[in-house]
């Protein structure tokens, strides 16, 4: 039985060996798979940056309110509710705290007790906002910009009133006669205070991170660190069509029978098949990471790191492979002419790769989010992301690298199911 | 007593309802070329590929040198070779990288399948071109690549389905010749066609298929032989009530009581003559009808060929 696995191995070498010297052969097959997607990359990536600058859309944003009641806390909702597509939800903190811990809100904004009497003292005061440990790093990022923007405004504006009023009760001591501010006066004070609201704001806001990422500052996320998982996951994906045509073609010249009527298995045969798809998007991965990291700096992003894990980044990156392999079976088993596998990989893998790696960056909470959870994409891009943005290990990427396993099960179950080896 | 190397019991292949293969029985003699002959669709291909495990039959069994196929598929697979009628090769490959890997997943490897690649192309003289690329290939160039491939793994059995589609004339004649020498250095092999000529040309036996059944299985010339004298297929008319009726039945009465004929059949307003002398019964005939005043509106002679056994055993031509 040893042997007649190891023959069986080594068959399925020799199919494999040759479809990759099939595809050696076929130069457009290489520029598609290697040179396109690292054009993608710099080019997706010089022209949108992190796409920092989102419209932003009713994302929900989970905020404690320790000073109820206050007038000034009721403002500062107001005007986040009013700012750019965040609405405030109200939360008693023991509660936020749960949800946060579970992993139900992804984030939690909390306004101190004693905020309306401290900002009335001219007192600073911190806003904070606490980020779960699932919290998505572009949406954090848009709500931080908004809870900062709408806090600076109010800053300008308490500080300014207040310093009108100081003038105003100066003026009112002041005898009838005497003028105590000019002109002059009141718009060097007014810029002083507008100056002073920027360097020393009355309302800041801290953002919290949990501890594992906050060694990772969000300024260093360069467009490549997210744009090359992406763009990875889409072309290693892609390969999928790679090994769906590769079947076919071997079918349509008729060396399919010629395998079939050689003293090999079936699943040898398979096996064989699927190999060369496993190891070009290896080799894809490898050429699009390593290009990411020497053409990051080069480009002005600034260094590319692949995470903290290696060992994590090499299961995600066999998992993921194994998944589009899968897939390939899966449309070769499905897909009965060239054409309909042309069709079905364009639309399937683009589709997929849309919707489960670029529907995630756009920061709105909407139905897409649920949407691209269907998708294999989505888990393989959040690994990625998570081991390069967030520096997080093997336990954190557990789930998705369970739901890929899941993918690539089902993927090849239906594949092998409707699989027609004739 | 020849040796039978290959032997196929009450094959029965169904894809549903419909039956492609029916009760076939076969037995292929050591060293002879056995023919499959019958028209597109007559189930040779299906034969073929249940013989060679690329199907498993709804029934019956296959035994190679005495080996089940069921049993032992990758042993008896190892003793056949097939030559499919695609050119199964990978074009953008050369010959060589094509033969080193058929070889190869029949398990040759290193020195003794150099050797065999080696021996290949000089058989079918391609040493010089061994390193092009199969598509810069003439047609004929692909059809001897594509027969060597199956032939590297020395096969006891040499399957060629439909090998000469295609093909122009001066490489059917190069792959007649390969076969022929194949079959002369010791190779038993299974040919189908739907070639009447080359059926009769190389096989030393030849089974009729029609609609998934073996209808005849002989020798050419023992098939033809059942012929008799020849067949002469006639038009009858009479002038004054039309064909078929009043002095044509008498001719018809009288040409089958003449001793030069076998028997005759009418059908579809002909009458079909199976002789066993064809010019004694022709001459005989005319004088029947010309006696009668029958006029004969059309004359067929059926040559004395394997299409000639085909078309009387069912009515229908090879080609149609």
């Amino acid at each position: 039985m040893k042997t007649l696995n190891a023959l069986s191995i080594r068959a399925a070498l020799r199919v494999a060996r040759k479809d990759i010297k099939v595809f050696l052969k076929e130069r457009g097959t290489l520029l598609y798979l290697f040179v396109v997607p690292i054009v993608f990359i710099v080019g997706f990536s010089a022209a949108t940056g992190v796409q920092r600058d989102p419209q932003l859309k009713a994302i929900s944003l989970p905020v404690v309110n320790l000073d109820a009641g206050s007038g000034a806390s009721l403002a500062l909702l107001d005007a986040l509710d009013q700012g750019d597509g965040i609405q405030c939800e109200l939360y008693d903190e023991a509660q936020a705290k749960a949800l946060l811990e579970r992993k139900k809100i992804e984030r939690v904004l909390t306004i101190p007790a004693n905020y309306a009497v401290d900002l009335q003292a001219g007192q600073p005061v911190t806003l904070r906002l606490v980020n779960g440990p699932d919290a998505s790093a572009t949406k954090s990022e848009a709500v931080h910009r908004v809870v900062t923007g709408v806090a600076a405004d109010l800053s300008l504006q308490t500080q300014l009133i207040s310093s009108f009023r100081q003038m105003a009760d100066m003026q009112a001591a002041a005898s009838p006669d005497q003028q105590a501010f000019t002109a002059e006066i009141i718009v060097e004070q007014a810029q002083s205070q507008f100056e002073r609201s920027r360097t020393e704001p009355l309302l800041s806001v801290e953002e919290r991170w949990p501890q594992h990422l906050l060694e990772k500052d969000e300024d260093e996320i360069n467009p490549l660190s997210v744009n090359v998982p992406g763009f990875a996951v889409l072309f290693i994906f892609l390969t999928a069509q790679t090994t769906a045509q590769s079947i076919y073609e071997e079918k349509r010249v008729g060396s399919w029978r010629r395998l079939l009527a050689a003293p090999i298995s079936r699943a040898t045969i398979l096996v064989g098949k699927m190999a060369p798809n496993f190891v070009t998007g290896l080799v894809q991965t490898v050429v699009l990471f390593g290009a990411g990291a020497l053409l990051s700096p080069a480009l002005g992003f600034g260094s590319l790191t692949l995470g903290t894990d290696p060992l994590a980044l090499v299961l995600v990156c066999l998992v993921v492979l194994l998944c589009s392999t899968s897939l390939g079976v899966l449309i070769a088993a499905v897909a009965r002419t060239e054409g309909q596998i042309s069709g079905l990989s364009q639309v399937v893998l683009w589709t997929f790769g849309f919707a489960g790696i670029w529907l995630d960056r756009i920061p709105l909470a909407s139905p897409f989010d649920t949407i691209s959870k269907l998708i294999p994409h989505y888990w393989a891009n959040v690994a990625f992301q998570e081991l390069f943005i967030r520096g997080q290990g093997l336990a954190d990427i557990m789930p998705n690298l369970l739901a890929l396993s899941g993918f690539t099960a089902a993927f090849l179950a239906i594949g092998l199911w409707r699989f027609r080896f004739r | 007593m020849k040796e039978t190397i290959l032997e196929a019991r009450n094959l029965v292949k169904k894809y549903g309802n419909l039956t492609a293969v029916k009760d076939v029985n076969l037995a292929v003699q050591r060293g002879e070329i056995l023919g499959l002959l019958g028209p597109n669709g007559a189930g040779k291909t299906t034969i073929i590929s249940m013989i060679t495990g690329l199907l498993e039959p709804t029934s019956g069994t296959i035994t190679v040198d005495g080996l089940d196929l069921q049993a032992n598929t990758n042993a008896v697979k190892a003793k056949l070779g097939l030559v499919p009628q695609e050119l199964a090769l990978y074009p953008t490959l050369s010959a060589r990288d094509n033969l080193d890997f058929f070889g190869s997943i029949y398990g040759l490897r290193g020195k003794h399948l150099r050797q065999r690649v080696d021996a290949m192309l000089e058989i079918v003289q391609l040493t010089e071109r061994a390193g092009e690329a199969i598509e810069k290939y003439s047609g004929g160039m692909k059809r001897r690549i594509n027969i060597a491939a199956g032939l590297l793994h020395q096969p006891s059995v040499l399957l060629l389905d439909e090998p000469t589609v295609g093909v122009d004339p001066q490489s059917r004649n190069a792959i007649f010749e390969a076969v022929e020498d194949l079959n002369r250095a010791g190779m038993t092999v299974i040919y189908t066609t739907h070639y009447m000529e080359e059926a009769q040309r190389l096989c030393h036996r030849v089974a009729i298929i029609d609609e998934g059944q073996i209808i005849a299985l002989d020798t050419p010339s023992a098939l033809i032989h059942g012929l008799g004298g020849g067949i002469l297929l006639l038009g009858l008319e009479d002038p004054e009530s039309g064909p078929g009726v009043g002095r044509v039945q008498t001719v018809v009465d009288r040409v089958a009581a003449l001793p030069a004929v076998k028997s005759t059949t009418r059908d579809d307003g002909h009458l079909k003559v199976e002789t066993h002398r064809f010019q004694e019964a022709l001459m005989a005939i005319l004088d029947i009808t010309n006696q009668l005043d029958v006029r004969i509106t059309s004359m067929e002679k059926w040559e004395r060929n394997l299409e000639s056994v085909f078309l009387h055993l069912t009515g229908k031509r090879l080609r149609e």
